[in-house]
């Protein structure tokens, strides 16, 4: 769906591509804003957390931080190559629930290694099942995956039909287990997976060509088609990518929280992809940054923490949250909205249609 | 395709699940269980008429399943301080609109996209509804509210009129009225319609409020049917609204509404809930084989979409912009 913004606005002729939104454009103050503008929000509210929490300076609180932003952290970064691809994943949650279940069933099953290939395998199973139903029978990727979603958690009450399955506590000595509580220098091995899934997803978005491809489709589908960039094949490799980063997530996720059931993670696709939109990439596709992504993770992590050591019942995070995603997409639909650049994306969609517009959304 | 089937499409597999319901229990075909499929597809019918609107515009509403509990919320408690019962529900439908217009203004005036700016009125209102009433239950017992559900005026259940009267009045609007032409106007070509000077603005916030009412009316409803109100309620409710219209036939991209198909969808959906009930599957499956007939119906309407699309499609500005 489009928003008024893009609508009012007249069509403009066509320019070349690469004139703008190229990864090598012009600096500008708005485009510095769009990929480090959460890392300065993230780092004055980290200046000012002593004032009204005290303790969460403490090395320990600071750990627990980053240790509880992994899982997020993670799904976020597979995420942004969805949003900036122009389509959203809804199912990540129900992705969650169903992956920790189907791994702590491998764990009992055959241990550490086949819980960590189970874990990754089903959530690939579940980004082709997603990437399947978007590209063979041509489901708007949000509905699709609003589908998914219910499905997924289904299968995931389903398997845990007899009660939760839980992780007995006489594993506590075991690798798996050690996911979740571990620290590497100092730093909890969550946030190190977090790391090193982020330096991966940099290069694959700005280092390599499926990255380019995968912006470019996301900033104007049909002029990317017209360069020759298959549609299936996008579609196929970001819902891959989501189900891969919900595949390590869980790993982060159950190994901390040790038991899952279907209803684990409720609303979970939300957090995600406020981050994603607070980081700075544009719902509208084309814009993707992980820099941003990875900030707000954080942001979102440290206001959670502050909210819930300040005694702010959960009820009142909902809303705290609600309103952070929309002050953010205002934000986001001004800075389009004023953005001459952004008009190239609608002139070219103007050509052609697009049977299979992302989503409707 | 004949036209006969192409307008009413769900006819047929609705009569194919009554058929394999009907050799397979030997409870489905009584006259009490039809009524509670009847009823029960009343109830949902009623929002999916409102969201039939809001689809057929081309956009979604996911905060319906917060505005049944935050509505069904405001009318218990209210009824629990002294308020008089009809009033207290008058303030449910009062709640339902302001919510709509809540969505509505943040859709056209701050121009985010309307699913993710309905997605986070979801959580906003989830969270105001549990904040309200601290996760407890309001537990009321009202005769006026009980009504509702439970009153059987010239012997049929209430639910049942209100959906066959709101029906009749959806399909009016759609098809006889100004508004209803607007409506899909908006839907199939926005900007053709902001340039024939159709308040476009205006026409989408009424059907965000529209929705918004429809919702506390759910609410009212819901809240008829158990006796109490509660924070959790109504969760996952909007899937159940938007797969109703969808299966339907009115098309995800906005330009057509389909009120009877909307009305087929909700039968259609309640018998097969009903048909899972009788055959003992667990709950879950429930909620699975709802998101399995989303995914359904949207892959026949994308392949017939897709057969289509030798011709010349027409382009709008919508769908490029989109």
């Amino acid at each position: 769906m489009s928003t008024t913004t893009e609508t009012s606005t007249p069509v403009e002729p066509p320019r070349q591509p690469g004139q703008d939104r190229a990864p090598m454009a012009r600096p500008s103050l708005g485009r510095l804003w769009d990929t480090w503008g959460v890392t300065a929000i993230l780092l004055i509210l980290l200046a000012l957390t002593p004032l009204f929490a005290p303790d969460f300076m403490e090395l320990e609180n600071l750990q627990s931080v980053l240790r509880e932003s992994a899982y997020l952290g993670i799904v976020a970064a597979g995420m942004t190559f969805a949003i900036a691809s122009g389509a959203f994943d809804l199912s990540v949650g129900g992705q969650l629930a169903l992956v920790s279940v189907v791994t702590l069933m491998a764990y009992s099953a055959g241990g550490t290694a086949a819980a960590i290939g189970a874990a990754v395998a089903t959530g690939l199973a579940c980004g082709l099942v997603n990437a399947g139903l978007i590209t063979r029978l041509r489901v708007p990727p949000f509905v699709a995956t609003l589908g998914t979603l219910f499905v997924f958690r289904g299968v995931a009450y389903i398997l845990t039909q007899d009660g939760p399955k839980t992780l007995p506590y006489d594993q506590i000595d075991s690798p798996f287990v050690k996911i979740g509580g571990l620290n590497v220098a100092g730093l909890p091995l969550p946030f190190v997976i977090m790391l090193a899934v982020y330096g991966a997803a940099w290069i694959i978005l700005r280092r390599t060509a499926t990255g380019r491809r995968i912006l470019s489709y996301g900033s104007s589908p049909a002029a990317a088609r017209f360069c020759g960039i298959s549609e299936n094949r996008i579609r196929v490799i970001v819902f891959a990518l989501v189900g891969v980063s919900v595949g390590i997530a869980a790993l982060t996720y159950i190994t901390r929280v040790w038991t899952a059931d279907g209803s684990a993670q409720d609303g979970f696709e939300l957090k995600v992809i406020a981050a994603v939109v607070l980081g700075g990439t544009s719902l509208k596709g084309g814009k993707g940054t992980l820099i941003g992504t990875f900030s707000a993770v954080l942001l979102v992590s440290v206001l959670n923490d502050v909210l819930v050591s300040q005694g702010v019942p959960s009820a009142y995070q909902r809303i705290v949250l609600g309103c952070v995603l929309i002050v953010a997409l205002t934000i986001d639909g001004l800075r389009t909205r004023f953005a001459v650049p952004g008009s190239f994306r609608r002139a070219v969609a103007g050509l052609a249609a697009r049977p299979s517009a992302s989503g409707g959304a | 395709m004949t036209d006969a089937l192409r307008k009413a499409p769900l006819a047929l597999p609705l009569l194919a699940v009554a058929l394999v319901l009907a050799v397979t229990t030997n409870s489905f075909l009584t006259v009490g269980n039809l009524e509670n499929v009847l009823v029960a597809a009343a109830i949902v019918a009623i929002p999916g008429l409102a969201m039939t609107f809001c689809l057929a515009m081309g956009e979604f509403d996911l905060s319906i399943g917060s505005t049944v509990s935050l509505a069904g919320v405001v009318c218990c408690s209210s009824i629990i301080d002294g308020m008089p019962a009809l009033l207290a529900m008058a303030l449910a439908l009062v709640v339902g609109a302001v919510i709509g217009l809540a969505n509505g203004l943040v859709v056209t005036k701050l121009g985010v996209t309307p699913f993710i700016a309905t997605l986070a009125t979801l959580v906003i209102v989830r969270g105001l509804s549990l904040a309200y009433t601290d996760g407890h239950d309001q537990i009321v017992s009202s005769a006026a509210l009980k009504y509702l559900v439970g009153g059987r005026p010239l012997g049929v259940p209430m639910p049942i009129l209100l959906a066959v009267l709101c029906t009749a009045l959806a399909w009016w609007t759609v098809n006889r009225t100004r508004f209803g032409r607007w409506v899909c106007a908006v839907g199939s070509n926005r900007e053709a319609a902001r340039v024939s000077g159709l308040p476009v603005d205006r026409i989408r916030i009424a059907v965000y409020m529209l929705v918004g009412v429809a919702g506390g009316f759910w609410g009212l409803l819901i809240s008829s049917q158990l006796q109490k109100g509660n924070g959790q309620l109504g969760m996952g409710f909007e899937l159940d609204a938007i797969t109703v219209v969808v299966l339907g036939g009115t098309a995800l991209l906005g330009g057509r509404a389909s009120v009877i198909g909307t009305l087929l969808g909700a039968v259609l959906i309640e018998t097969i809930r009903n048909g899972l009930n009788l055959l003992n599957t667990p709950p879950a499956f429930q909620r699975i084989s709802v998101g399995l007939l989303l995914i359904a119906a949207l892959a026949l309407l994308g392949l017939r979409r897709r057969t289509v699309k030798a011709a010349p499609v027409p382009v709008t500005v919508r769908e490029a912009a989109a």
